[in-house]
């Protein structure tokens, strides 16, 4: 196998204009597939200040649909705080509301930021580091009071960046005052992204503790994944106690998910329970499609090449090489082929995820890292596979003697 | 089905038995090869003269097991030929054969060294011990100097060189040489004529050569004459 492969260098080094086609197509290709992948991962895998959410189960969206009408939106306080609080066995939960838009002040100068309510827990779930101060507790957020955690960006635009604990700023006429300062949050991290975060206690009203449907989310931690089943067996059989508005509605759909369910539940309007799998098999297709026009044109580029190299294929013929001995060399090359494509994509993807980060409305720090890469190279090999095992097959079954009769010296 | 028969070094190492091959031209039979009965001892150099289309290539290529008789029995060094895989030749060829052809097929993008490893790359071997004989072979036939050009590099009789250093790193019991010396000038052809002399001589390689010059062909031990499919002398 060595030998295949130190060969296959050593024919592509000398195929020089053929090498450099296939390479800007492979890379171009990977290229695109390794952001969409670094964005991915970006979304979905554990890092802080979510390292936890290997073992997390979400609740974002909630359905309930009549013969007139739809109600499709996130879970409310009361449903969460009655019927996912309540679950066995598990390590911690935790109710937080989506992000509101709003503006606060610092002088004449307008500042617009995000503000998320959640409750103390929250803060023992997300693993935010803290550069200044402390997050607050649930007795605090149960006592209302207006304490603050604020980004590092905000601190910025607040007070200079300087120190900031003890000191106050309004939101929405109320007072808060700054008790932590946390690292600025990509908002691909839906669950920790925010600019301030303050306790559920100090919204003006109760109402909230009343509504089952809207304005909230839910984690539940669970002491491991192995979990998982039994929390979301548990939580849909203790949804028939759900009071559904009969007059309206005839079905209500929810599920305690992972954040990749979740999303992919949102993405299908929560019409399937299999919205995961769903999504999953719709973003393989994509990759699938997005990466046919290129295979064919290396199947294309390497069945062209089948003449130019018949006579080397009629004398490894006579020479003993076996189909299955060609068929392996011509794939190694191959997959040599698309894996330095990799290597070229991964190299181009990082200079392009560099500058898309820095693209000042995307808020995210996209990044290649080594899962990704290794991704890539999965991709890449798969690709190499993919578009070398036809033309290998194809070669493979060459006469020798007409190889060796058609080809050039 | 395989016949493994009695091996014993002075058998014959090619025999064949009334071998005949018949091509299909659309509906037209075309009769390249006819009742060919050949058997060619241990150490033995023949040449094989006939006008074209009198079916020498056929001949050479059931001798090389690259392709099979229509009819009749090929014994290669004791091996029935007939009937097996395509694989079981590919091994047979590998083990007992070298070939040379007129028009060198050298593969362009290896080096000299490289391309005389190539039938070492179908056995079991680790690529010091490949490299090893391949730098002999190479010193056999004068080219120990020139393992790392490649061919376009060389002159057509080095390159007819590598080809036949090629041919004989596998230490094959015979070299099949289609024309060796067909592209060559004269000079150029009696040097590689030496050269497979000298491999008949001292390593007591079997060689069939198929050639259009009846001097070199003058200079084996007997000559083999086709026409129209038959052998006639």
């Amino acid at each position: 196998m060595r030998s295949h492969f130190k060969l296959a260098l050593k024919v592509l080094a000398r195929r020089k204009f053929f090498t450099f086609i296939s390479l800007f197509g492979i890379s171009m290709t990977l290229v695109v597939l390794m952001v969409a992948t670094a964005v991915l991962d970006n979304f979905y895998a554990p890092r802080a200040p979510e390292s936890r959410f290997g073992r997390v189960l979400m609740i974002q969206r909630v359905t309930e649909r009549g013969p007139d009408m739809t109600q499709s939106t996130e879970p409310g306080y009361a449903l969460l705080d009655g019927w996912m609080r309540p679950l066995h066995g598990i390590e911690r939960s935790t109710i937080y509301s989506n992000p509101h838009s709003t503006a606060i002040y610092r002088g004449q100068s307008r500042i617009d930021i995000d503000v998320k309510h959640t409750d103390g827990d929250y803060w023992n779930i997300l693993d935010f580091r803290f550069l200044e101060g402390r997050p607050y507790a649930s007795q605090e957020d149960a006592a209302g009071a207006h304490v603050a955690v604020i980004s590092e960006e905000l601190r910025q635009k607040l007070f200079d960046g300087q120190p900031s604990i003890g000191k106050t700023f309004v939101l929405d006429g109320d007072s808060f005052r700054v008790i932590g300062v946390v690292p600025r949050v990509s908002f691909t991290r839906l669950a920790a992204y925010s600019d301030a975060w303050v306790p559920i206690g100090t919204l003006k009203s109760s109402d909230y503790r009343h509504n089952f449907m809207g304005g909230f989310n839910g984690i539940v931690l669970a002491h491991s994944r192995s979990d998982f089943p039994r929390l979301k067996a548990e939580f849909q059989s203790s949804l028939k106690a759900f009071p559904l508005d009969r007059k309206l509605y005839t079905t209500m759909r929810t599920g305690l998910d992972t954040p990749f369910e979740a999303t992919a539940r949102d993405l299908t309007q929560n019409k399937s329970d299999s919205a995961a799998l769903i999504l999953v098999a719709v973003c393989a297709a994509a990759a699938l499609l997005f990466m046919t026009l290129p295979v064919l044109n290396l199947v294309t580029l390497n069945l062209s090449r089948i003449m130019e190299r018949g006579s080397e294929i009629g004398v490894r013929k006579a020479f003993g090489a076996s189909r299955g001995a060609l068929v392996l060399q011509f794939v190694a090359e191959n997959v040599v082929l698309t894996l330095i494509g990799g290597v070229i994509g991964f190299v181009l993807s990082t200079i392009v995820l560099h500058y898309v980060s820095q693209l000042s409305f995307v808020r995210a720090v996209f990044e290649v890292n080594a899962r990704v890469f290794a991704y890539g190279m999965l991709i890449a090999t798969f690709f190499g596979v993919l578009s070398g095992v036809y033309p290998a097959w194809r070669m493979s079954r060459l006469d020798p003697v007409l190889a060796l009769r058609g080809g050039a010296a | 089905m395989t016949t493994r028969i009695d091996t014993s070094a002075s058998g014959p190492v090619i025999e064949l038995d009334a071998v005949a091959k018949v091509y299909q031209m659309g509906d037209a039979p075309v009769h390249a090869l006819r009742g060919i009965h050949l058997t060619v001892e241990p150490g033995e150099m023949i040449a094989v003269m006939g006008s074209s289309g009198s079916g020498k290539s056929t001949l050479m290529n059931i001798l090389g097991c690259l392709d099979v008789p229509t009819s009749g029995r090929y014994a290669l060094d004791g091996t029935i030929v007939n009937g097996m895989t395509r694989n079981q030749l590919a091994d047979l060829r590998n083990e007992k054969l070298g070939f040379v052809f007129q028009s060198f097929h050298l593969v362009p993008d290896l080096t000299v060294v490289d391309n005389v490893e190539i039938p070492l790359l179908y056995r079991s071997m680790a690529s010091k011990d490949r490299r090893k004989l391949a730098l002999a072979a190479l010193d056999r036939v004068g080219l120990a100097s020139r393992v790392h050009h490649f061919p376009t590099q060389l002159s057509g009789g080095q390159q007819q060189r590598v080809a036949i250093a090629r041919a004989i790193v596998g230490k094959p019991r015979i070299l099949l040489a289609d024309e060796p010396t067909g592209n060559l000038d004269s000079q150029m052809g009696e040097e590689i004529m030496e050269i497979l002399h000298g491999l008949n001589r001292e390593l007591k390689t079997t060689v069939v050569m198929v050639t259009h010059d009846e001097r070199f062909a003058k200079q084996t031990d007997r000559i083999v004459r086709l026409f129209d499919g038959r052998q006639v002398a």
